[in-house]
């Protein structure tokens, strides 16, 4: 299939944000709403004011290959910067995501490839990135592309610290 | 001991902040994997656009332990981003040198970042532990800490610079 990948442009938050609502659709969340805090305008100011706090690539294919809805930007991948205090200058792909009708198409495989180029550019000796332990399709496509899983490997757990357990520590509040 | 002092890293403090993480390194019994030089950790950290923000604990000269450092922990984090919630605060390493452990040293560097996050509005503030490190794990989850692995199936997956060289040179 005929399909480009370029840098995402302010133009393309309202397409992310597409991307990303359907995503949460597709995950079966019963309220999206209650998932998805994050709307076009606030893609734009994160993502594409002077300090971004991600970057973005978009997989598009020509006008007569459009979607069955009229899309032509058919998936995307959001990245940024992290730092390895071993190793220093990492990249982090946090969403990797293609419309399922244009899915075996090796789409995933070269918004991946991208964000590779991208983060060895910027002097990063790894990418990063996680996956649900349900996702067996998901798993099996990184460990061939010679992935290592951290979690079991290592034993390291994500953790995460939000919400009022954020504000209590923030408090000083045990 | 109540005397010690919070503050961001200046240049002058890369090369506490190299040993601090050998240090922590070390205790994880990881020595061998820390590659980091002085030279990366100041481009990195104190250029125009830095990888990373470190804040450091340090203690006057009459209340040092161990002779010659007044610097005596550590935190280096970092912003991220989650499109369905917005901006985050990522803690890369926390650490305090084992004879100033107990005083609330820790607890403070923690208050400080979770204080920056809010700050930032980052509306969550992540990290990693090793499973075998229970005094840790024990530490996060008494300040209200969620296992995401444990409780939501996250793994995290890696590809190293050789497989990152092969994969950027796929069509």
């Amino acid at each position: 299939m005929e399909f480009t990948i370029r840098a995402a442009t302010l133009e393309d938050c309202k397409d992310i944000s597409r991307m990303i609502l359907s995503r949460c659709e597709l995950a079966e969340y019963e309220k999206v709403s209650d998932q998805v805090k994050i709307a076009q305008r606030d893609l734009e100011q994160d993502g594409f004011s002077k300090n971004p706090f991600f970057h973005g690539i978009i997989a598009e294919v020509p006008e007569h290959l459009k979607s069955k809805e009229g899309h032509t930007k058919v998936g995307y991948s959001l990245y940024f910067y992290t730092y390895s205090s071993w190793k220093g200058r990492a990249v982090y792909m946090e969403d990797l995501y293609v419309m399922p009708e244009f899915r075996g198409k090796c789409i995933g495989k070269a918004l991946m490839s991208k964000v590779s180029q991208l983060g060895l550019a910027a002097g990063c000796t790894q990418l990063n990135f996680t996956v649900l332990d349900w996702n067996k399709s998901s798993l099996d496509f990184y460990l061939k592309l010679g992935c290592w899983d951290v979690t079991s490997d290592l034993g390291y757990h994500c953790m995460r610290c939000e919400g009022d357990v954020l504000e209590h520590l923030a408090q000083g509040d045990l | 001991m109540a005397n010690f002092n919070l503050r961001k890293a200046e240049p002058k403090d890369v090369p506490d902040i190299l040993r601090l993480i050998k240090e922590l390194a070390k205790y994880e019994e990881m020595e061998d994997q820390v590659v980091l030089t002085e030279k990366d950790l100041l481009e990195d950290g104190f250029g125009n656009q830095p990888f990373y923000h470190c804040v450091v604990a340090d203690v006057p000269a009459e209340h040092q332990k161990v002779e010659g450092y007044s610097v005596i922990g550590f935190a280096m984090y970092y912003f991220t981003y989650d499109p369905w919630i917005g901006k985050l605060l990522y803690l890369e390493d926390f650490y305090v040198m084992k004879e100033y452990r107990g005083f609330g040293i820790g607890s403070e560097i923690l208050k400080t970042l979770s204080d920056t996050a809010v700050k930032n509005r980052c509306s969550s503030m992540h990290f990693i532990v090793a499973e075998s490190n229970k005094a840790s794990i024990d530490f996060y989850k008494r300040r209200g800490a969620s296992d995401l692995s444990l409780q939501e199936g996250w793994r995290l997956f890696r590809i190293d610079k050789e497989n990152l060289l092969k994969m950027s040179a796929e069509e």
